[in-house]
């Protein structure tokens, strides 16, 4: 493998991180162009482990998957660097964008635009909830899959149990009851 | 609040979580219900600002920190977002193939599975907020089908979603 400069690979993260639309998947399509094919800094056997890992790594999967990557080629400064560069100009945009629409809150017609925004909201989470449960919905895997869904709406919903709570059973019921292979 | 408790709560929402957006029920019930912080309104606001931002998924959390404590509520956020993306570190060095077990991946698979349903859950009140007639739910719905049945960027809905709140404003 060759090696890599800090300041280098901190411009790769910055750039690939903040500048990919459309999620962890195309960003993590980039970094492999970037970091396996172009430059050679990583194998593409270690790019696969740390693909797997991320996905079972708690938070955000592609900064695991960046923080992973970063530390297989440059330790420790390397992941550090890699999950500032990505989350860093990311958060002060997110800010400034929270700035914008609390000083947008006076005018009509501004408010009558972010009420807009906040409508697709709701549709963006509904969105979000579908896409973490289509892949789990094939035929053989429908079953488990709509009843550990609805279990969990049931549980928090109807019984009130925490989120935490929730999830932890889920944990222990997905540890013993695993889905047929596809 | 003290932003070292804001970023434990918020740190609590993303080790207990296996994507970006599974976090807000827990971030939910923390802030808005327990607690009582941040309104539906600001949690929805957060989520559009969130999306509207490039970068990681989860984002929506650096405006939740910072509704809730300003700039230090934002950098408790932001360190809460990317803290546990850390945990790859550990798992790489000492755990590696062997983490990969079908065992814990059956764990990890139903908690992202419960994570949808707990969101479901979270987007009841949210959507009690946020639907203020007719337009408001049709753009919700829009957005819905728009993300998932599209590829295409999420900042086009949101620009699509401003554009007929003004024009709903307008007529």
């Amino acid at each position: 493998m060759r090696r890599a400069s800090l300041p280098r690979l901190g411009g790769i993260f910055l750039r690939v991180g903040n500048l990919t639309f459309g999620g962890g998947d195309p960003t993590m399509a980039a970094l492999y162009a970037e970091l396996v094919t172009t430059r050679g800094w990583l194998a593409a056997e270690t790019y696969g482990l740390v693909y797997a890992l991320a996905r079972i790594t708690p938070g955000t999967n592609v900064l695991a998957f960046c923080a992973g990557t970063a530390w297989e080629i440059a330790g420790w400064p390397g992941a550090l660097m890699a999950v500032a560069a990505v989350t860093l100009p990311a958060a002060v945009l997110a800010v400034l964008l929270t700035l914008g629409f609390e000083a947008w809150k006076s005018n009509h017609l501004a408010m009558a635009a972010i009420a807009g925004v906040i409508a697709a909201a709701v549709g963006m989470v509904a969105a979000g909830a579908w896409q973490l449960l289509a892949p789990h919905l094939a035929r053989e895997r429908a079953l488990r899959a709509c009843i550990i869904a609805i279990g969990a709406f049931v549980a928090s919903f109807s019984l009130g149990l925490s989120p935490v709570q929730v999830l932890a059973g889920a944990a222990l019921l997905g540890a013993f009851w695993q889905a047929p292979n596809k | 609040m003290n932003p070292f408790l804001l970023y434990l709560l918020l740190l609590k929402a993303t080790l207990t979580s296996f994507s970006g957006m599974a976090s807000l029920p827990v971030v939910r019930h923390d802030l808005v219900e327990t607690r009582r912080l941040v309104s539906d309104r600001q949690l929805n606001t957060a989520v559009a600002v969130g999306r509207a931002a490039p970068g990681p998924n989860g984002l929506y959390l650096v405006s939740v920190g910072y509704f809730v404590a300003g700039w230090p509520g934002a950098a408790a956020g932001s360190l809460a977002l990317g803290t546990p993306a850390f945990l790859i570190v550990l798992l790489l060095r000492y755990l590696g193939r062997r983490a990969n077990r079908p065992r814990v991946r059956s764990a990890i698979q139903a908690v992202t599975i419960a994570a949808a349903g707990l969101m479901v859950d979270a987007v009841v009140p949210l959507a009690r907020d946020a639907f203020t007639g007719w337009v408001a739910i049709g753009i919700a719905s829009g957005s819905f089908l728009f993300l998932t049945l599209t590829k295409r960027a999420t900042i086009w809905v949101i620009l699509a979603a401003a554009l007929a709140g003004f024009v709903a404003a307008l007529v």
